[in-house]
Parts: C-alpha cells; structure tokens; sequence
C-alpha cells in the first residue's frame, strides 16, 4: 500500500512540480505583462490596463489571425489527408516490429537535420533557376522558368514538410494498436471499403488524427521562419506579430497579449470540438 | 489498397522526405560561396569543416543536450500522460491546461518567460538552463503522443492486475510501458527532433559559454547559406544513418530488441 | 546509457574547461571576427574566447535587457541600439586612457549623434543601406535614387530588406524626411507611399539576400553594400547603388554591457581590434567598410579604392546614422503590420 502511494505521489507530484516552475510561473508572468502599461526604459511600467485587449479588436489584427489560422488549418488538413493513409499502411504492413520501427525511424532520420537548411534545400528546388525548373525546361514542358518560389503555394508546401512528421507518429502508435480482426469482421459481415473507413477507422483512430492535428495546427500558426523564406514574408503571421511585439516594437506587453490571445483562442476551438463529440468517447489530453 | 498502390504511396512520402535531404547533400559539394545554383564540384566544404573545431565542438553540445532533454522529457512526458489517464487529483485540469499552453506558446513568449524566470531564480545561463528548457518544450509533445496510445485500452486490465497484487510501479513498468512502448518511442523521436532543431528559445536560454548546433546554424544562414553547413549537415546525416544501420543489425542478432 | 554518459562528460568537461583560465565572452554578429584573428588573440594574450553570435539588434537587446547577468564582455550593437542601450544604462562609460590605438578611428565616424563623444562605442564595421540591381535586366546608371524604385517597370520584382526601419528609412528619404523621423504625420506619409510600392514589392527578406541577387531571384531591390560587395565577386552583373536622394549608414560599435564580469580582458580585446593590422585584416575578410582610418590606409588599392565599399566622401556626405525612434517604435511597427496585411 505505501508502495502504490509513493508511485502515484511521487508521478504526480514530479509532474506537477515541473509545470509548475516551468510553465506555470512563466505563463503567469507572460498574463500579468500582458495587463501592465509599455514602459519608456523599463520594458514594463505596473500599471494595470487592458488597453492592449482593446487593441487587438483593430481590424489589422483579427485579419492576422484570420489569415494565420487559415493557413494552420490549410496545413493540418493536407498533413493529414497525406499522412494517415501513410500511417495506416505502415501500421499494417506484415513486417516484423523491428522493421516497421525501422521504417518508422527513417520517416524521422530527415528531421534531425536543421529545418533552416533543409528550408533552403526547397528554396534549392523551387527557385527561378532551380532544379525543378531546369528539369521542366529540359523535358521541355515549359518555355518559360515558372515562379514558384515566394509565393502562398512555396510556403503551404514548406510547412508541410517540415509538420508532417508530428501527424505522422501519433497516427501510428494509434493506428498500431487497432485490432485488424475488426476490419475482417466488418468485411464478412458486406462492409464496403467507405463504410469501414468511415464506421470503423476514423471513430477508432480518432484520438490519434486528433493528437497529431494538434501537434500540427499548434505550431503551424506560430512557426513563421518557414513562410517568411518560402513565401516572401510579404504576410504578416501571428508568429511574426508577437515577434515583432516583442523585438522590433520592443513592446512586451502587447506581445504577451497576442500570446494570450492566441492561447484562449486555441483553447475555445478544442473545446467547441470536444463538446460537439459524443460524451460517452473519453476525452482527449488537450 | 493493393500492394503496388500501398508500396508506392509509401514510396512517394519517403521521396518527398528525403528530396529536399538529397539535395542538401549535393550542394554541399557545390563550389559556390553564397549561390543555389549548382556551380561544379568540390571537396573544398568538407576540408573547413574537418579544420572547423568550434563547429564540431558545438554540434556535441546539441547532441548532449538533445539525448538527456529527449529521455528526461520522454520519462516525464509518459508519466504525466498515464497519472492523468489513471488518477484523480488535485489541478489536473490546471495541468491539462498546462500543456496545452506549452504546445500553443509561441517559441519566444516562451523564451522570454523562461529567461526572466532564469534571472529570477539567478541560475547561470548555459547546460543547465538549456536542458531544463528544452526538456519543457518537449515534455507536451510526448504527453500528447503517449496519451493518444493510451486512451482506448481497457482500464479493466490495470484494475485486473492491481486485484492480483500488483504494485503501481509494477503495474506501470510491466503492463503499461509495454503497451505504449511504440508511442514512447514516437514522443523521443519528437522530442530529440524539436531539441535538434529549437533556435529562438535556446538562443535566450544559453549563455556564452555554452553555444548549440541551431544558434550557429541560424547566425551563419543570416549571411548566406554556405555549403559548409550543408557539409555538416551530410556528414551528420550519414552517421545518423550509419548509427541505425548498425544498431538495427545489432538487434537483429538478438531477437528480442529494445525497438521490439 | 553510454551515450548519454558520454555526453554529460563532454558537457562538464566544456563547463570546467571555461572557468580554469582568464576568459573574455564575445557576443558578436556572425562572420563577423575572421577565424585567424580570433586564434591571434587568443595565442597573443593567452586569454580563453567564447565567442557566440547573435542575428539582430532587437534579439541582442531583449537577451540583455530580461537577463542583465547574461555574462557578456563584448556586444557589438549598431547606431540605434547603442543610442538605446546608453540611455537604458545598459552599458559601461570607456576609460579612453585605456584605448591605446583609439586614434586610428576616422574621424568622421566619430561623435555621432547615437553617442556623441563617443563614451560607450568604439566604431567597429560600417555598412550602407542602399539599391542593388542586375544590369543583365536593367541598363547601368537608370537608377540612382530611391524614388526610381516606385517605377512601373519593377512591377513584382523588387526585394525589400525586412526590417522596419530600413523600409520606412526608404520611404522617408523618398519623400525627403529624415529617416529618423519621430513625425506621426510623415511617418503616415511614409506609410502611403509605401502602400503605392506594393504592386512592385516581390518579396521582403533580411538574410541570405547575397544568394538571392546572385542567382537572379531578385534583380533589383534594396540591399546592405557589404552584401553586395561580396555577391558581386560571384556575379559580377550586380551593381550597388548609393542613392541621390540619401541613405542610411550602419556603423556597428564595440561596447561593454553592464555586469561584465571580465573588463580587463574586455579592454585588451577592444585595443587588439583596434591595431591597424588587425582592423585591416577584419575589414578584407568581411567586406566591410573599416572606420580605422590607419586600417584602411594599410588595405590593397583593390579594396581601398572599392566604391561598394570605401564610397568617396561627396558620397559618404550623403549617409545619415540612424537613430533610436523611441516612443515612435510601436508607430512603425503599427504601419509594418497593416503594409503586411495589404500585401
């Protein structure tokens, strides 16, 4: 009894203490600037407004995050409708564990190289006099070099390569798991192809597209660097918004409310998304 | 699906994986300072870095760093997933949240937050730091991974073997790591990913004595993207490759392998 | 677990190594100390650099500012943020009797208005904001001045440094303000102008604009000259511009932030850099303009006599140092954010 005592206690309470200075007292932090006054030399001057929520309601900004969120969501979709068939054969390949981890390895093997460089091996690709037009021209497709680079496509294409991985993993440790009789089961019984997938995989696997759309929306809407040099920067993200707050506006305060802001906002769509799902379907993490 | 639709659907993401990888290995024989356009070959690239001590130097210290934050956050990561799956307890919602505000943050909310909280506390910026930053960055991520494994498993099976005499930890090291085993693996994967590749936090988290692979990487793209890097980046990327093949060889002749 | 091991043992081995002998911490920009000099100093005064970089003026100062502990000997801030940093207390007044090659300065790039008698800054490198083009696409000399670039023949082809203060620094000087305006007014007018540009903006970028000129994604556009200079070794149809209608110069300074826990080294750092020899050196391999003017006397004709680089001095006449907009700051960025959403 001691025993089992301790392990809980001691899970529970390692886990707690870690957020609890390492996210909890920053974030805190990160609220309380967002409701003081910009200072002149102090960065911050204690005195309490909500100026800087007021301001947010500019047109400007909610076409930021309007612009942002749309992209996210962009990103999420394709990540997913290229990755879960992805996913779903690898999880069922007849192949030993060691293999498929293998294969699961090299999808991540890439990622441990600078996403800045491999960035620029896009930017390789896709510029003016790059391989892909030298391919064209050569084949003879084109006559005229196409200008893919510093446009919407170029920036939606290197987020997506550099999200992909994070939809990929969590759909298979959960698709890994599914009982393949299930399936069998749904053919005998004169399932077509669209009702399993629609009846049986998605509801199944749903906890896994959700932990994957969520490791892919989340840092779709504040990575920024990728469609900055893909894209032509000529967006402005809310990524480059609280940056800019924060640096180049040297307002902290501001910052801190886009970040909040964002947070809530996140915060509201996941919840809408939980409360329109079944109740009796455990909740999710996040 | 049949198989030739399977094999090449399969074969069509590890291309566009590994393109951009190929390509970045080619130019890193391109004899051309500054220019994206293939200018003729040279082994020029790899002769600065074999002279480069600084860039092998800090390329250890993101390793150091990327394997104790990925393993740290991982043990962490799957404990906070499981005590919130198995246990009530006091603020589990506030830790939910939690997490959750770790994954929305934007990196230099984060960065800021973290440095001040560094300042306040009046640790030294350098290893430490960085470590306990990276390892909060990625601790959500395996959370979120491990979580999304364990959902759907039957509590019955836990409470089973807890009426048979089974200890919490025994229940967890025998019954539940198992179980979720791929899914941790997954979340160190991620986890050694995001540390290999964070720029804005480690670049407010470090102190001058202690500079990674990103921050160098970062300040010299700054100026142009020379085939140095891309040098770097090959030569890592073959010994990753390198260190895979041999340990799966490894396994291979002992059947029951840790990836099992 | 032996890989771990072994890293824990490289990371302590690189924390003990560091506090053993007398260290000098350089935050500096990148490729911005060649290599052998780097070594020189460390051979000649025995002292232990760790030298690390930083990407901008705005990521400098928001380290130093939310950890002034930060343990920092030498920054190497640009006009603006020195004004910034002096008025913030952030940085150490120079004992001058200490700076035994100060002389060798240039005098016109003394006293400046960001630090008038130069009590916190040693002038390190100096560059210019001006106009690059491709004379493949565009005939030579048919662009001399900002307001060219409003032209419609650049329609979708421009390059647009991404920085607030360098674009709206082009705007200002297009419609003859100062570029240091704090105005609300003319910043506005700034802003409209600007608005007229977009149809012709291809793309805003700050880094790697060498790569982009070189290999004719851009053909014309706004750029640094110590870019240009070396950009146009590798192809050699770009051209630098220093614009009728004024420009902006960028002088980076030395300077040592408060709490640095190593002056003594900090100084002997700051008289080795400023030793002609050394100087000239710095400046051949940056492609920076050397504000030493005993530097620049010992440089090859080549490079001396370089006008993207060493511009003559009607030319120099015409640079204007930038500044801090103080209150302004967040009325630039306002505008940057609605240009951005136009866009």
């Amino acid at each position: 009894m001691l025993r089992k005592l301790t392990f809980k206690n001691f899970s529970i309470g390692s886990i707690w203490l870690w957020l609890a200075i390492f996210a909890l007292i920053p974030n805190l932090l990160v609220l309380l600037t967002s409701l003081v006054e910009q200072g002149d030399t102090e960065l911050i001057r204690l005195q309490l407004t909500f100026a800087h929520y007021s301001n947010l309601l500019d047109s400007v900004y909610l076409r930021i995050f309007a612009r942002s969120i749309f992209i996210a969501l962009e990103v999420t979709f394709i990540c997913l409708l290229l990755g879960y068939p992805f996913a779903f054969i690898l999880a069922r390949l007849r192949l030993s564990e060691r293999m498929k981890s293998l294969l699961l390895l090299l999808v991540i093997i890439p990622f441990w190289t600078s996403s800045l460089i491999r960035t620029y091996a896009i930017v390789i690709i896709l510029k003016a006099k790059g391989i892909l037009n030298t391919c064209l021209l050569h084949l003879g497709l084109i006559d005229q070099p196409l200008q893919l680079l510093y446009t919407n496509t170029a920036a939606v294409i290197g987020l997506i390569y550099a999200l992909l991985p994070f939809m990929i993993l969590p759909l298979y440790a959960n698709i890994e798991k599914l009982d393949s009789r299930l399936l069998d089961v749904a053919r005998d019984l004169g399932a077509n192809s669209w009702q399993i997938l629609w009846k049986i995989l998605l509801p199944l696997t749903l906890p896994g597209i959700i932990a994957g759309s969520t490791l892919v929306l989340l840092p779709a809407m504040s990575l920024f660097y990728i469609s900055n040099i893909l894209g032509g920067a000529k967006t402005m993200l809310i990524g480059n918004l609280i940056e800019n707050q924060f640096l180049a506006a040297r307002n902290w305060p501001m910052g801190s409310a886009v970040s909040v802001v964002l947070t809530l906002l996140m915060a509201l769509m996941l919840l809408a998304y939980n409360k329109s799902r079944d109740n009796n379907v455990e909740t999710d993490l996040l | 699906m049949n198989k030739v639709t399977k094999i090449s659907y399969c074969a069509f993401i590890y291309a566009f994986l590994y393109i951009p990888i190929i390509i970045l290995v080619i130019y890193s024989f391109n004899n051309a300072e500054y220019s994206l356009v293939w200018h003729g070959f040279t082994l020029e690239w790899y002769r600065h870095l074999w002279q480069d001590n600084d860039l092998q130097l800090v390329t250890m210290h993101s390793l150091a760093v990327g394997v104790l934050a990925a393993s740290t956050a991982t043990l962490l990561g799957t404990i906070a997933a499981v005590s919130l799956y198995r246990y009530q307890f006091f603020g589990k919602k506030i830790l939910h949240s939690l997490l959750f505000i770790l994954i929305v943050s934007p990196d230099i909310v984060m960065a800021i937050s973290l440095l001040i909280l560094f300042s306040a506390l009046k640790i030294n910026l350098g290893f430490w730091t960085l470590l306990l930053s990276h390892i909060t960055f990625c601790l959500p991520f395996v959370a979120v991974t491990v979580y999304g494994r364990l959902i759907g498993f039957d509590k019955n099976i836990f409470e089973a073997a807890r009426d048979l005499g089974a200890h919490d930890f025994t229940i967890f090291r025998k019954i539940i790591v198992p179980l979720l085993w791929p899914a941790i693996i997954a979340g160190w994967l991620l986890s050694f990913t995001l540390s290999l590749d964070d720029v804005i936090i480690s670049f407010f988290v470090t102190g001058p004595e202690y500079n990674i692979l990103p921050l160098q990487i970062f300040s010299m793209v700054r100026l142009g993207v020379k085939p140095e890097i891309n040098a770097l980046c090959t030569v890592l990327f073959v010994i990753t490759l390198f260190i895979v093949c041999v340990s799966q060889l490894a396994l291979s002749k002992n059947k029951r392998g840790v990836n099992a | 677990m032996k890989k771990i091991l072994c890293a824990l043992l490289v990371a302590l081995s690189a924390i003990t190594h560091a506090n053993s002998t007398p260290t000098l911490n350089i935050y500096n920009w990148s490729e911005y100390l060649p290599d052998d000099v780097l070594a020189q100093f460390q051979q000649e005064t025995g002292i232990h650099v760790n030298y690390s970089t930083y990407d901008s003026n705005e990521t400098l100062y928001a380290k130093l500012k939310a950890n002034p502990e930060a343990g920092y000997d030498i920054v190497v801030p640009s006009t603006y943020f020195v004004d910034r940093m002096i008025r913030e207390k952030m940085l150490i007044p120079l004992d001058k009797t200490k700076l035994v090659h100060f002389n060798n300065l240039n005098p016109a790039l003394l006293n400046k208005n960001f630090d008038p008698y130069n009590n916190y800054s040693i002038p390190y490198l100096s560059s210019s904001t001006g106009i690059a083009y491709n004379d493949n696409y565009f005939t030579k000399g048919s662009i001399t001045r900002w307001t060219d670039l409003w032209q419609q023949r650049f329609s979708g082809q421009l390059l647009i440094l991404d920085d607030v203060r360098e674009v709206f620094s082009m705007a200002l000087l297009s419609l003859n303000d100062s570029p240091n305006s704090t105005d609300p007014q003319q910043i506005a007018n700034a802003y409209a102008t600007l608005v007229t540009l977009l149809p012709n903006v291809k793309l805003f970028n700050d880094e790697a604009v060498k790569a982009i000129y070189i290999d004719d994604d851009a053909t014309v556009g706004m750029a640094w000259s110590g870019d240009i200079y070396l950009a146009n070794h590798a192809n050699s149809h770009i051209q630098f511009v220093y614009p009728q209608d004024g420009y902006i110069i960028a002088l980076d300074s030395i300077a040592i932030p408060k709490n640095a826990p190593h002056l003594a080294n900090a100084y002997a750092f700051i008289n080795f850099v400023l030793r002609a020899d050394i100087a000239a050196r710095i400046s051949q391999a940056t492609g920076y303009m050397s504000p030493n003017a005993a530097a620049v006397a010992l440089l090859p004709a080549a490079i001396r006599n370089n006008p993207i680089i060493y511009p003559d001095q009607a030319t120099l006449k015409r640079g204007i140092f930038q500044t801090d907009a103080k209150d302004a700051s967040a009325l630039y960025e306002k505008y940057l954010e609605r240009l951005k959403i136009r866009a």
